[in-house]
């Protein structure tokens, strides 16, 4: 092979540059011209609206003020509010929902055939009901009045007057949480369940011959081969999670006072109700920022992970 | 070759002249015809909708020159999507609007002053009380369409229960609490006081009398802090722990409850009896049996108060037919059909007219809610201060209603958060 590379260079010697990788290849361009305006445009117009005094009801120009909406941010104690909401928001719903799926991953794995499909149909479900109605029924499950989870609290006698799950300061986030978790779980177990099948058979018969217990089993032959899986979709869910919006609105529009607000929220009502695209441009780009990091860490992830 | 005989092609050439002329008188009459759009959130809500395509079709009928088209848009979206349309150069021509919603299209300066369309005669047809707040900058921006006020609705049965005269409902809040206590004690499954304490305008709205009775007024300069505030906000925080109200509610959900004698009290509006007739079937006289309204009892302030929750009907200045849309605009809101068809019958609300146009719908009027609502609630009703700063204002009160009705943080913290963020 190599002796053929070497006639060839001798017969018919390279062009200058021919192996030169070309900075932009011509046949991508309808895409970036897509991207560019699909993506490029409204992140720029953005950065730039968040320089402005823009109120959509003024009926007047964007009026420059630099770095005024960001300053203003800094002291703007709803928006520290909704930053710390969505961190707990985010990471307490990945985290709690990964170890679940994790867990239902590996309890499940034994089971094979009918059993497994049956299984794994079932705990599926969640993921397939819409992220509204999974909203509205969590917020009617926990309603005060003739909600379903006060009703069992108190028939077990587990409490003695109804719970305001959504309609605490305290509870309100962690309730929301709870539905979340809910909802994201089996995306965890989905994705843990097919990488903890695809763990080679040698590996797992030789620990065995080694006679490794179950939890050994776990932590140190099982858990090592899913955790790329484990930090991509948590990755992923991270992303997604920093960005929602409806089961927030749909169950307490961010309330009681600020307890549910995070900055999807807060950016909504800034933009819809308020029409101060300019303050809410500001936070957008803060948002943009936050979320550019872990989407980067995300591209490098796979890059060591492929 | 194919060939036609002389009597195909004449028959031919008759048909294709009647067609050519008759397809020329079509686009004559098209061409004359106006189309008006009219955004409503009327024409999307089950309830209203059979109501309020009747009431079109019988205009279009009348104007047989002047379609409508309706388009529906739902009523927490119905200001977001106007601004947007009359920021991007496309409004429609006629819209339905409530509260702020009226005052924030106003500022964008794109709706057209009604004045010059509002002859003396139909000025004089309408109560001057119901064009009361619908100015801006000196032009009436506004028609009203249908008046909706708040009062107390008592379930009599429920009082009756909790051994409370049913004929007698709390005229102070003294009054009020002692009854909701026994309520509450009779009936633990039944919510005393249906409040909406939700976070949106329309609470604040909703809120906002009885944050008058306690004489509070948290937009004027330290309003928030002052101490009728707080002592409005340390009654909603004893509400909630005496479990006296369900927060987190919309008005809306607290409906079907009364419907079914699950709320003793519920503060709303006119139309609630439309409500729950659909959702109980009752009778008129039943109705009137079961359930009475009054005026809200009185804080602090001695007086009682009510909003003006009607809607109301705009037309920008951007339509190319508005003589068309004033001409719509009239007949809903003064019409004996769209009257009787529309604002009695499926809105179940008052109408701004002074006089009811015919006798039968005089007849219609004298209902015992009718009545109260006219000659003892209206009078109550106070201005609220809508303009740019309501919403975001909203927003910060009823934050902070919701953490004296939800949270433990001490009252003068919350108000002084409330200023804070009224200040932002």
């Amino acid at each position: 092979m190599a002796a053929t590379a070497a006639q060839r260079s001798t017969k018919a010697p390279a062009r200058k540059n021919a192996e030169r990788v070309p900075w932009i290849d011509w046949m991508v361009l309808p895409t970036v011209g897509v991207l560019a305006v699909v993506i490029g445009y409204p992140v720029i117009y953005t950065l730039v609206l968040s320089t402005t005094k823009y109120n959509m009801l003024d009926m007047v120009p964007p009026r420059y003020i630099g770095g005024g909406n960001y300053e203003h941010l800094l002291s703007d104690p709803i928006f520290w509010i909704s930053l710390k909401n969505t961190a707990v928001y985010t990471f307490g719903s990945v985290i709690i929902s990964s170890l679940l799926g994790l867990a239902l991953a590996l309890l499940t794995e034994s089971l094979t055939g009918w059993r497994f499909r049956s299984v794994r149909a079932l705990l599926l479900t969640p993921w397939a009901v819409p992220f509204v109605v999974v909203a509205f029924l969590f917020r009617y499950m926990y309603l005060q009045n003739g909600g379903v989870i006060n009703a069992v609290l108190l028939d077990l006698g587990l409490i003695d007057k109804p719970v305001l799950w959504l309609n605490n300061s305290a509870l309100a986030l962690p309730a929301i949480m709870a539905a979340n978790i809910w909802a994201m779980m089996p995306f965890f177990f989905l994705l843990l369940s097919a990488a903890l099948a695809a763990i080679p058979n040698e590996v797992i018969e030789s620990a065995r011959i080694d006679k490794a217990g179950t939890w050994s089993m776990v932590f140190h032959i099982k858990l090592p081969f899913l955790k790329s899986a484990l930090f991509i979709s948590s990755l992923l869910m991270i992303i997604s999670n920093f960005n929602d919006f409806a089961k927030i609105w749909a169950m307490t529009q961010g309330g009681p006072g600020y307890s549910t607000t995070t900055l999807v929220i807060y950016v909504y009502r800034l933009a819809f109700e308020n029409f101060d695209f300019g303050y809410a441009s500001a936070i957008g780009v803060v948002w943009l920022v936050l979320l550019l990091v872990f989407a980067l860490v995300y591209l490098r992830a796979l890059k060591v992970n492929p | 070759m194919f060939r036609l005989s002389r009597m195909a092609r004449r028959s031919a050439f008759v048909a294709s002249t009647i067609l050519a002329l008759g397809m020329a008188a079509t686009a004559s009459h098209a061409a004359d015809k106006v189309t008006l759009t009219f955004a409503n959130w009327a024409d999307a809500e089950g309830a209203t909708r059979p109501g309020i395509q009747a009431v079109i079709a019988a205009f279009e009928k009348e104007n047989p020159d002047i379609e409508i088209k309706s388009e529906a848009i739902s009523f927490s979206e119905i200001a977001r999507q106007l601004v947007l349309r009359v920021r991007s150069g496309n409004p429609p021509d006629v819209a339905e609007v409530s509260g702020n919603d009226t005052i924030l299209l106003a500022l964008t300066g794109k709706v057209e002053p009604i004045d010059n369309y509002l002859d003396a005669a139909t000025r004089a047809e309408v109560k001057p009380s119901s064009l009361e707040g619908l100015s801006y900058k000196g032009k009436l921006v506004a028609f009203p369409w249908t008046q909706a006020p708040a009062g107390l609705w008592y379930d009599k049965a429920v009082m009756q229960k909790a051994g409370l005269d049913p004929e007698n409902p709390p005229k102070t809040i003294d009054e009020l609490m002692k009854d909701l206590a026994a309520v509450k004690k009779s009936q633990p499954d039944v919510i005393p006081l249906g409040l909406d304490t939700t976070n949106r305008a329309f609470s604040l709205i909703s809120n906002w009398p009885w944050m008058k009775t306690f004489g509070a007024d948290p937009f004027a300069e330290n309003g928030a802090t002052s101490d009728a505030m707080k002592k409005y906000l340390s009654w909603m925080r004893d509400l909630a722990k005496k479990g006296y109200i369900d927060p987190g509610r919309k008005i809306g959900e607290f409906r079907p409850l009364i419907a079914q004698d699950k709320v003793a009290f519920l503060w709303d509006q006119v139309l609630l009896q439309g409500v729950i007739q659909s959702t109980n079937k009752m009778t008129d006289a039943d109705f009137y049996k079961h359930y009475g309204v009054a005026t809200q009892p009185a804080g602090a302030s001695g007086k009682p108060y009510s909003f003006e929750g009607g809607h109301q009907l705009v037309m920008f200045s951007d339509s190319k037919h508005q003589e068309a849309a004033w001409k719509f605009i009239k007949y809903l809101a003064t019409s004996p059909y769209a009257t009787e068809n529309y604002t009695l019958s499926y809105e179940a609300s008052l109408t701004p007219l002074e006089k009811a146009p015919t006798d039968a719908l005089a007849k219609k009027l004298d209902t015992p809610v009718f009545n109260a609502f006219s000659r003892k609630i209206m009078p109550t009703v106070t201005a609220v201060p809508y303009g740019p700063r309501f919403a975001p204002g909203a927003t910060a009160i009823m934050a902070g209603v919701q953490q004296a009705v939800t949270g433990d943080m001490p009252i003068d913290q919350i108000a002084a958060s409330i200023q804070q963020n009224l200040g932002n």
